[in-house]
């Protein structure tokens, strides 16, 4: 009796005690972590978080830098949807994600599967395709496409040889894009390296179990490697298209900083760019970012909701 | 690890104040970068402009001039090239923090001057800091908005047609004062057949030349608040000019698109090409033909719709150091030796001082000389027009949509109806 009055007498008096030292050494643990992040918090507070939540708000306002925004409602969406040059920008910004994104991806498929088997010398074969993806979005890289493409340039006189002359891609608007294209696919390192890493995780008993039945490469890669890597080819496909949609240094670059000629080049981010830097027109561009932000979310959201059509994972199968 | 955590933790704490006060500290010498006062008197102005690397080591010589003239004012230059540095003026100065002092154009002034980011340099004149005196042919007014003086030309430049001296003249055909539209491209038709090369590089998409024509008929491109021309009239121009990209009269714009930065007439896609005269330098740098001035073509015979523009000095509304400010316009604006390093790069010198102090040596300076000679000669020269707030926007929407014509994409009506919902909202910004 004594024992069990005494009992619950204890624990009252001391525990209590000691979870609020530990509490205690515990936030200041927090406090020290916070205070690790802090540069990194100031950072985002005042140069991410800060800045976003001001151009939502410039979204509905005038705003021309210099004198104070003024609330607009929507009129800057509904000049935005009329305005044709937006309406450009958008046309040739879904050309270049349309186009670039799937052949990027073919071709980082193709040749990890090539790399995937097991050669002397795979990884100066792995580095060397690799490097175009470390400095492909450098402005240095714009500058030789420009001149890669240019009128009587190396294109050019390849083309020429069989019978194909268009006097250079760069000045024509026709063709422009597809140099900006072609320099998208030209750094498929990227994703090609995440593909390996997809291609090494395939169990290699499916393929010998495959191969006793009869199934040939073709058949292998359809029903095995595809379905197996089918997680990293989403993540690649979302990747490679928001990644696209933002396109802007290439673009700025190879035509001249104009997004030119005849607006052929005229990508998103672009005519952003011209509107909130060189026009000022800060409520305009503002309006835009966030268009281009709702847009990317629900490509984002379609190809979510698309992957329980097509993606494999290997947990839901068990 | 778990001993020691008390220990660990106070240090790990030190760490991060530490850490944290060097980052407050950083952002305190950041914000004193702006500043420039020091404590022996000595005061420091930032100086900008655009232009290409000749100008920059010529502007260099002059700043070091006149830092050993003034000891106790230190400037420091920022320079790029035109577009990038008008971007970089807008970002800096809605920030306010632009340039002390930097170079104008006259497509600028009243956009700044509205954004109340101009001084007025009148006052400063009357203080006794710098000269409103000896300005050559009236160029001081081009500096003037609504009685301010807002800016200070440093030089005076018209618009002329350069051209390919060789291609002319192998050609047979001789530019000469008062021709007209028609004449003009008779000529380029001469080259065309002989040359198997284009006349002109793109005459339609310039907006400080459509003005001139406009001048010719008795309108001009702006009005104080508006365009002053109609959409029927840029349509009539812009059809004519994209009939001759078609009839290879005018370079092919594919190709011209292709050489930038190189100019298509120094690529020796065309024979001639219409710019300011201060210009004209780059071609001989740039081409491998040699190349003249020759007069711009008029409509009734005799009127060019020519004036006298200017490069000009401004100084920041908001600057620390006004009367250093106007000391270093002044000095740059009246100093002989100034006018001998600079030449004719910002156009004819603007001032009697510095005019007189420097003699064209080389045959590019001696032909803008002659050639501005010949346009005042003539009795031609105009008053410059209005440029209203937007008219920077306007001038790059002009070439822009130019452009367009010329490559086809956008029919001259369109293309008109285009600019002028563009001008619309250039004017409203």
């Amino acid at each position: 009796m004594t024992l069990v009055k005494e009992a619950p007498a204890r624990p009252a008096g001391k525990r209590p005690a000691a979870p609020a030292a530990g509490r205690r050494g515990r936030r200041r643990e927090n406090l020290a972590g916070y205070l690790f992040m802090s540069p990194w918090i100031a950072g985002f507070l005042l140069l991410t978080a800060g800045p976003m939540i001001a151009s939502l708000y410039y979204a509905f306002t005038s705003y021309n830098l210099f004198t104070p925004p003024q609330w607009i409602g929507l009129d800057n969406f509904t000049t935005m949807f009329q305005d044709p040059r937006w309406q450009k920008s958008v046309e040739v910004t879904l050309k270049y994600v349309v186009v670039a994104t799937p052949l990027k991806l073919l071709l980082a498929l193709g040749v990890a599967l090539l790399l995937a088997q097991k050669r002397r010398g795979q990884g100066l074969y792995r580095a060397a395709f690799y490097m175009p993806s470390l400095i492909g979005a450098s402005v240095s890289v714009g500058f030789v496409w420009r001149a890669l493409f240019s009128d009587d340039a190396v294109v050019d006189r390849t083309q020429k040889i069989f019978g194909l002359d268009v006097g250079g891609w760069i000045g024509n608007p026709d063709y422009v894009i597809y140099a900006l294209v072609a320099l998208s696919i030209w750094q498929f390192g990227a994703p090609m390296v995440i593909f390996l890493a997809g291609l090494k995780q395939v169990p290699q008993e499916l393929y010998e179990a495959a191969e006793v039945d009869g199934a040939g490469p073709l058949r292998r890669f359809w029903n095995i490697t595809l379905p197996m890597i089918s997680p990293v080819l989403f993540f690649n496909v979302l990747l490679e298209s928001i990644h696209a949609f933002q396109v802007f240094g290439s673009a700025y670059v190879v035509s001249d900083t104009r997004c030119g000629p005849a607006d052929a080049t005229l990508v998103y981010t672009c005519y952003l760019y011209q509107k909130g830097f060189k026009e000022a027109q800060m409520g305009f561009a503002s309006a835009m970012a966030w268009t281009l932000v709702v847009a990317v979310a629900l490509v984002t959201a379609v190809l979510f909701w698309s992957q329980k059509k097509w993606v494999h994972y290997e947990e839901a199968a068990k | 690890m778990q001993q020691g955590g008390n220990v660990e933790r106070r240090t790990i704490l030190k760490a991060a104040g530490a850490s944290l006060a060097v980052v407050g500290l950083g952002a305190t010498a950041t914000a004193c970068g702006g500043d420039s006062g020091s404590g022996d008197g000595t005061v420091t102005i930032r100086y900008a402009w655009w232009g290409g690397e000749p100008r920059t080591i010529a502007i260099k010589k002059t700043i070091a001039l006149f830092e050993k003239k003034f000891p106790k004012i230190k400037v420091k230059p920022e320079f790029t090239d035109y577009e990038a540095f008008w971007e970089k003026f807008q970002t800096q100065a809605s920030g306010g923090n632009p340039p002390d002092v930097f170079q104008n154009a006259v497509g600028f002034l009243r956009k700044y001057d509205k954004r109340g980011v101009l001084l007025d340099l009148k006052t400063q004149a009357d203080a006794g800091n710098l000269s409103l005196d000896n300005f050559r042919n009236g160029v001081l007014a081009n500096g003037q908005v609504d009685g301010k003086q807002i800016a200070v030309p440093v030089g005076a430049n018209t618009m002329a047609l350069v051209i390919d001296l060789k291609a002319f003249e192998k050609a047979g055909v001789e530019p000469k004062f008062g021709w007209t539209w028609d004449e003009y491209f008779d000529a380029l038709q001469k080259i065309q057949d002989k040359q198997k090369i284009a006349g002109d590089t793109g005459y339609f998409s310039i907006m400080y030349l459509y003005d001139l024509y406009l001048r010719q008929n008795g309108k001009a491109f702006f009005t104080d608040t508006d365009l002053g021309f109609t959409e029927a009239d840029l349509t009539q121009w812009w059809e004519d000019g994209y009939k001759r990209v078609r009839s290879g009269l005018v370079a092919d714009p594919k190709k011209v698109e292709q050489v930038k930065p190189k100019s298509a007439l120094s690529a020796g896609l065309a024979a001639s090409e219409f710019t300011w005269d201060n210009f004209s330098i780059r071609y001989e740098g740039e081409g491998e033909s040699d190349y003249g001035l020759a007069p711009i073509p008029t409509t009734d015979g005799k009127d060019t719709g020519q004036y006298l523009g200017s490069l000009m000095l401004s100084g920041f509304s908001g600057t620390k150091h006004p009367k250093e400010v106007a000391q270093f316009i002044d000095f740059m604006v009246h100093d002989p030796e100034v006018g001998e390093i600079m030449g004719y790069d910002r156009g004819i010198l603007a001032t009697t001082e510095q005019y007189e102090a420097f003699k064209p040596a080389d045959d590019n300076n001696k032909g803008v000389a002659a050639y501005e000679e010949e346009v005042a000669g003539a009795g031609v020269l105009g008053k410059i027009t209005p440029h209203p707030s937007g008219a920077d926007v306007i001038e790059a929407a002009f070439l822009r949509i130019g452009g367009e014509v010329a490559q086809g994409k956008t029919k001259p009506a369109d293309a008109a109806k285009a600019l002028f919902s563009e001008a619309k909202a250039a004017f409203a910004g």
